[in-house]
């Protein structure tokens, strides 16, 4: 790991949003977001395409302007600053390498236009690539990069400039599913390393799950919910929250079916819809008994559609997959369960 | 003739207004009197009249009699346009002077219809007695000339006006032996009183025909010089008078002006002549010219006319015959017609004050003698072969050079789809390249061609017939041509890139409409735009020069220096051809990923160094090629050169393919020699294109 690297990478900042709000148009496409990035945090902006997520790393980096509030980088308001005055770094979905240059003098671009000594230059370039493997590409241009390398030399593009904050906005999602798992380590590693402040933009919540230090769940531009991954898995706010974090998703059942079907004796007051975890469901000889309807095996563990008296369930369960057509016994958890109210907000 | 059949005739002409309708009524009167026979008129435009002979008579489109002019005689007769009139004819039948001219070899070429020359006009209103020298001439003139009016108005820059003062001086246009013999004393003494009548504003600047006859019809000149044809221009209510030019009171001799003959001609090989020479011998009859004389007002040729009091009493008429007896007729020969453009142009750098009168007959003498020049000596066709296969040979080692077509060879096929294309191809490009390509080894005027193997190439680039900086040289032609080039495709490349980013900015509204609008002058017509911009540039009447005024600044006669002559054709050519740089630049541009702009701003690039840096080699890979074929086009941007400058002043912004039509078309049918420099041309276009390619190649890798 070269030192430079890390020591420069220090100087790194909270990045803190105030009441930031975005319109196109008539269109209101984010709300009022208020919310701060720590130093060295990870945080990952997560929800459905279309949310808005692109359009608040675009209103971060200075690319789009804002139409309400302010946006503080280590306590400087930058809501007016053009996007070189910001000192932050993006990554693009699609890279956004420059065509016409080498890997060398993409890497290096930045640092030019910052009229950087030609020594330092080279030396964070080599170091950069050093970092990510890129050593042998730097003469090549990004016609001739597999979609990998681009990603990876569109980092260290971000990389060499050590810039305040790095935002990135679904960089893995152009990456085929076993490159992408790769790379989601590889970044995770790299912010552990050099602890700097990241937001990182995707809507695959497994993405989210592993790298964040804290997860932004937003839902057509309201923030739903702030925390760490455990605390969004363990206490969803609201059911939509709740839907959109884990695999396969959690099992929302209608409250009454479940007292009328007695899955349960008591239901909380005002308690609408029950979420139950897959995880939560396990097989006992003496539970409720339930007609195993499809089964999905993975290998490590099997998921298990149940039928039980027209209530669907889905079950994970790790080992000892009942055949389908068979019926089994269960039982669940009742710790792990979840109400919502009438508008599907957490009891 | 026989009963039933009637014999259909077609005369060619290019009179209009009373002379036309004088000419109808007469062809009326003699189908009247010969019922066999149906004459069909046909009015030839002027500016097209002999090209249009010259294209039609080979071909046995031409018609069967058409009114031409002596001056041309002894070209049309070279090439064989037309024949001699066998019937015997009676010279004492017409006025003395007009049959001379129509006799080449002793033989007769045409039946005299009229004679023509200029004399002085002059408003009644404003001169009494119309001056009889030229020292009353000047006189009157001073006395007339004001701030709004001058004394007198005329094409004084036209050769074949000013020949009147030439041989008033003494002078002439070419010798006894019909060589040029411009660059003598006398001459140079004639310009310089034309030049100062200039200087003194005795006479209107720049005069074109239009001009003479507003200047005359509204009263802001007393005197003009011109010709009968003028006296349908004069309007009703305007008293004038016509006398003989004055006398020239250094050498006592009379301002002798050129005459040329009317005749009816007829055209070679048809097999109407006998009718065809009734109906000019008619015409030329004493019924027929009194008709043109009264009601076309023409100074008929046939003498017994002049006897009839209805025409010796017309003062005007009969001042046109005075002045024809004082007039020197025109030379029939070649060396006359080479004389008009030279001569014009000398005229002109003296009367701006470019040179002296001597150094510019000088010139004006040596560019005769270039037009003239002899053609090549025939060549031996041994030399010429073994050389052509040489270059063949060294032809084919290059092309062994290049990859053969692999897969065309192998599908068979690919021809039988191919030919289509390959038969147009062949015949809209490839027979018409060879033919031109050939006549370049040719001596030919359109009907006699002699080999004269490389002779043309060689006399073009050893610059033989000019001096080196004469407008005249290939290689003035060439450096101007390239200057020409590089300056358009340089100022299409700015201003499509500049105007391309600017439709592209988010902060502009209406951008449809300006990128419509931008696009209109690429859509009109270059010539129509070109007349345009030619009018936008006129000294007096143009708007630039409006402009100019209204910022308090001098305006400017723009096509009388070459830098001013070249901006304005320079102009022109950028206004149609920014549009088309443009239009690539927006699709080039909408091709670059916005992300890569935002990146390099994030990466702390200003918006220039984002152009400088981003956005331009971005959108350089689609403008190379575009750039190669606009200096393609732009070097042979042959009709706004043409009309906009028309290669004033003295030929000098003449690129190089409007020279190749001037060889052609303006200097005695130089096919051939013309024919070399669209060879030349072609050279230099395949390694202009060639070293582009590989420009262009190095880019890509
Ligand atoms: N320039 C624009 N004009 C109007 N609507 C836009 C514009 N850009 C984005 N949007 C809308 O804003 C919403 C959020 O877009 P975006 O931030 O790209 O979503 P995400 O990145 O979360 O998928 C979408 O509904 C999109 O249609
Ligand atoms: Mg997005």
């Amino acid at each position: 790991m070269p030192l430079r690297l890390c020591e420069s990478a220090r100087s790194m900042a909270t990045v803190t949003l105030d009441g930031v709000g975005k319109d196109h148009g008539k269109a209101q496409i984010l709300g009022s977001l208020s919310f701060e990035i720590a130093d060295g945090e990870l945080l990952v902006l997560v929800g459905p395409s279309g949310c808005g997520k692109s359009t608040l790393l675009r209103c971060i980096a200075g690319l789009d302007e804002l139409s309400r509030g302010r946006i503080l980088v280590d306590g400087r308001d930058v809501t007016q600053a053009a996007p070189r005055d910001r000192d932050l770094a993006m990554v693009f979905q699609n890279y956004a390498l420059y065509p016409h240059l080498t890997v060398r003098e993409n890497l290096a671009f930045g640092l030019k236009m910052r009229k950087m000594p030609a020594a330092e230059i080279a030396q964070r370039v080599n170091d950069v690539a050093l970092l990510l493997g890129l050593e042998t590409l730097l003469e090549r241009t990004p016609q001739k990069l597999s979609g990998g390398q681009c990603q990876r030399v569109a980092i260290g593009r971000a990389l060499v400039r050590t810039p305040k904050a790095f935002l990135f906005d679904e960089p893995l999602s152009n990456l085929d599913a076993a490159l992408r798992t790769q790379m989601r380590v590889e970044l995770k590693r790299l912010h552990q390393r050099l602890g700097a402040t990241m937001i990182y933009v995707t809507h695959d919540q497994v993405e989210a799950m592993t790298l964040a230090d804290r997860i932004a769940v937003l839902r057509q531009g309201v923030l739903q919910q702030l925390g760490t991954p455990t605390e969004l898995y363990e206490r969803p706010n609201n059911l939509f929250v709740a839907r959109f974090l884990g695999t396969p998703e959690i099992n929302v059942v209608d409250g009454k079916e479940l007292m009328q079907k007695q899955f349960m004796a008591t239901l909380p007051d005002r308690a609408v819809k029950v979420g139950i975890r897959p995880e939560s469901i396990h097989f006992v000889a003496d539970g409720k008994p339930a007609r195993v309807d499809l089964l999905e095996q993975l290998g490590w563990e099997s998921l298990v559609h149940l039928d039980c008296d027209g209530v669907r369930l889905v079950a994970r369960v790790s080992a000892n997959a009942p055949t389908v057509g068979a019926t089994v016994g269960f039982k669940i958890d009742d710790r792990a369960l979840h109400y919502f109210d009438r508008d599907e907000k957490r009891l | 003739m026989t009963l039933g059949l009637v014999l259909h005739l077609v005369v060619w002409h290019a009179y209009h207004g009373a002379e036309e309708s004088a000419f109808e009524h007469a062809t009326l009167a003699f189908e009247t009197a010969n019922p066999g026979v149906s004459v069909e008129l046909v009015a030839v435009p002027f500016g097209a009249y002999s090209y249009k002979l010259e294209a039609a008579i080979p071909h046995g489109n031409g018609p069967d009699l058409f009114v031409g002019k002596s001056n041309g005689l002894q070209e049309w007769i070279d090439r064989g346009l037309i024949d001699a009139i066998d019937a015997e004819v009676d010279p004492s039948q017409f006025v003395s002077g007009t049959l001379p001219p129509l006799i080449h070899h002793q033989r007769l070429y045409g039946v005299p219809l009229a004679f023509k020359s200029v004399a002085l006009f002059y408003r009644r209103d404003r001169i009494t007695k119309p001056p009889r020298t030229t020292d009353e001439l000047v006189a009157i003139a001073e006395r007339e000339h004001a701030a709004d009016r001058c004394g007198l108005a005329y094409e004084a820059a036209s050769l074949s006006y000013h020949a009147a003062w030439l041989h008033g001086f003494g002078g002439r246009i070419l010798d006894d032996n019909n060589q040029p013999a411009l660059d003598s004393a006398e001459a140079a003494r004639s310009i310089e009183f034309v030049r100062m009548l200039a200087n003194r504003h005795l006479i209107a600047e720049e005069a074109t025909g239009q001009l003479v006859t507003d200047l005359f019809n509204r009263g802001e000149c007393a005197m003009a010089i011109s010709g009968p044809w003028f006296l349908s221009d004069i309007e009703a209510d305007v008293r004038f008078g016509v006398a003989s030019l004055p006398i020239v009171s250094s050498t006592g001799k009379p301002a002798a002006p050129l005459s040329e003959i009317e005749a009816l001609m007829l055209p070679a090989r048809s097999k109407t002549h006998a009718a065809a020479l009734n109906f000019a011998l008619f015409l030329s009859g004493k019924d027929a010219a009194r008709l043109r004389a009264l009601e076309g007002r023409q100074t008929v040729a046939t003498a017994a006319t002049w006897q009839l009091d209805e025409i010796k009493n017309d003062p005007v008429l009969t001042a046109f015959y005075d002045q024809f007896k004082l007039a020197v007729p025109m030379s029939q020969s070649r060396a006359l017609q080479a004389s008009w453009e030279p001569g014009q142009r000398a005229l002109r750098r003296v009367l701006r004050g470019d040179v002296d009168a001597k150094r510019a007959l000088a010139g004006a003498q040596a560019e005769i003698v270039a037009t003239l020049r002899p053609a090549p000596p025939p060549a031996a066709k041994l030399p010429f072969a073994i050389s052509l296969f040489a270059l063949g040979l060294a032809l084919l080692w290059w092309r062994q050079r290049a990859q053969p077509e692999v897969a065309f060879r192998s599908q068979p096929v690919a021809y039988v789809y191919l030919a289509p294309a390959a038969v147009a191809m062949g015949v809209l490009v490839f027979v018409p390249f060879v033919v031109g390509a050939a006549m370049s080894l040719f001596d030919y005027d359109g009907v006699h061609a002699t080999f004269v193997g490389w002779g043309n190439f060689g006399n073009i680039l050893r610059a033989r017939d000019t001096s080196l900086f004469s407008p005249l040289s290939f290689y003035f032609a060439l450096l101007v041509t390239a200057l020409w080039t590089v300056a358009n495709v340089a100022l299409h490349v700015a201003i499509g890139v500049a105007l391309a980013l600017l439709l592209r900015s988010p902060l502009l509204r209406l951008r449809g409409v300006y990128r419509a609008l931008l696009i209109v002058p690429w859509a009109v017509p270059n010539y129509i735009t070109a007349l345009i911009w030619k009018g936008l540039f006129h000294k007096q009447f143009g708007a630039i020069n409006a402009l100019l005024k209204v910022c308090h600044l001098e305006p400017i006669s723009w096509f009388a220096h070459f830098w001013t002559a070249f901006a304005a054709n320079l102009a022109t050519n950028v206004w149609l051809g920014f549009p088309f740089m443009m239009v690539v630049t927006l699709g080039a541009l909408s091709r670059i990923p916005r992300e890569l702009e935002e990146a390099a701003a994030l990466d702390g690039a200003s918006a220039w160094m984002r152009l400088r840096h981003i956005v331009l080699p971005l959108i350089r890979p689609a403008l190379l090629p575009a750039v190669l074929i606009g200096a393609v086009w732009t070097f042979n941007m042959f009709n706004v050169v043409f009309l906009v400058s028309g290669g004033e002043p003295d030929g000098s912004t003449d690129i190089l393919v409007s020279q190749a039509y001037r060889w052609a078309f303006q200097r005695g049918h130089q096919y051939g020699y013309a024919a070399a420099y669209a060879v030349l041309i072609f050279l230099l276009l395949v390694a202009q294109t060639a070293f582009g390619r590989r420009m262009s190649q190095k880019q890509a890798t």
